[in-house]
């Protein structure tokens, strides 16, 4: 790919990124309140539901953004919330992955 | 040549970025559609020269809304390219039943995702 086309493209995912970083943000703290709702016994199937289809939108984006990491936690937190709730991953964890994924969207500068 | 494509998926910031990363990188033509019943109608009016298309979407989802382009006879013969996060053996196996072209998986590659669709389709 010529050098033009390279600038080009990143100037794009960099409009992108400030775009849609609050639909991103909004993501991950449905993923913090589930786990805050796992954490104390009232999380309901419904919400576990919607919060495995944000994990999942989580994990297929976050890479195309430079964040591979974070497709890896999201998939992680997916994977968890898919299964049967016994086997699913602790509020510990599930609180764990939203605050790095957190993190890691504060991070990355435009 | 400027090829043009139809991008099938209801994540907003997946569709935003596969269609501005075809038409900056690769210069081709893109529509999209936000759900499986827009796609049908627009890939039927459009005519694209393939289609990006996501799996998991409400309502109509990818599997299905490829074979309701397989029964149209104005769209049957576009080619079609699943995009999914979906990587788990048990979907691997679920969409090797289907005709698509490939599977790409998500998260792409902005950069190169052009050169992957005409790598699969053989353009130039």
């Amino acid at each position: 790919m010529d050098q033009d086309k390279q600038a080009s493209m990143a100037e794009v995912m960099n409009r992108l990124w400030v775009q849609f970083l609050p639909l991103m943000e909004e993501r991950v703290a449905i993923l913090e309140a589930v786990a805050a709702a796992l954490a104390e016994g009232t999380l309901t199937t419904d919400r576990r539901v919607e919060a495995c289809g944000e994990a999942h939108k989580l994990a297929g984006v976050l890479g195309t953004f430079g964040l591979s990491e974070g497709t890896l936690l999201a998939r992680e937190a997916e994977m968890g919330l898919s299964g049967e709730p016994e086997s699913g991953p602790s509020a510990i964890r599930l609180a764990e992955i939203g605050a790095q994924l957190r993190t890691m969207l504060a991070d990355r500068k435009p | 040549m400027q090829y043009r494509i139809l991008i099938i998926d209801d994540e907003d910031d997946i569709r935003e970025v596969a269609a501005l990363s075809l038409e900056t990188v690769a210069g081709w033509e893109v529509m999209v559609a936000n759900s499986g019943a827009q796609g049908l109608a627009r890939a039927s009016v459009y005519k694209p020269d393939a289609i990006l298309l996501d799996v998991m979407m409400p309502g109509m989802d990818g599997p299905t809304t490829f074979r309701e382009l397989q029964k149209n006879p104005e769209t049957a013969h576009i080619p079609v390219l699943l995009l999914t996060a979906k990587v788990q053996a048990s979907d691997k196996i679920r969409f090797a039943d289907l005709d698509v072209k490939a599977v790409l998986v998500k998260p792409f590659d902005p950069m190169t995702l052009s050169t992957q669709i005409a790598g699969v389709l053989g353009w130039d």
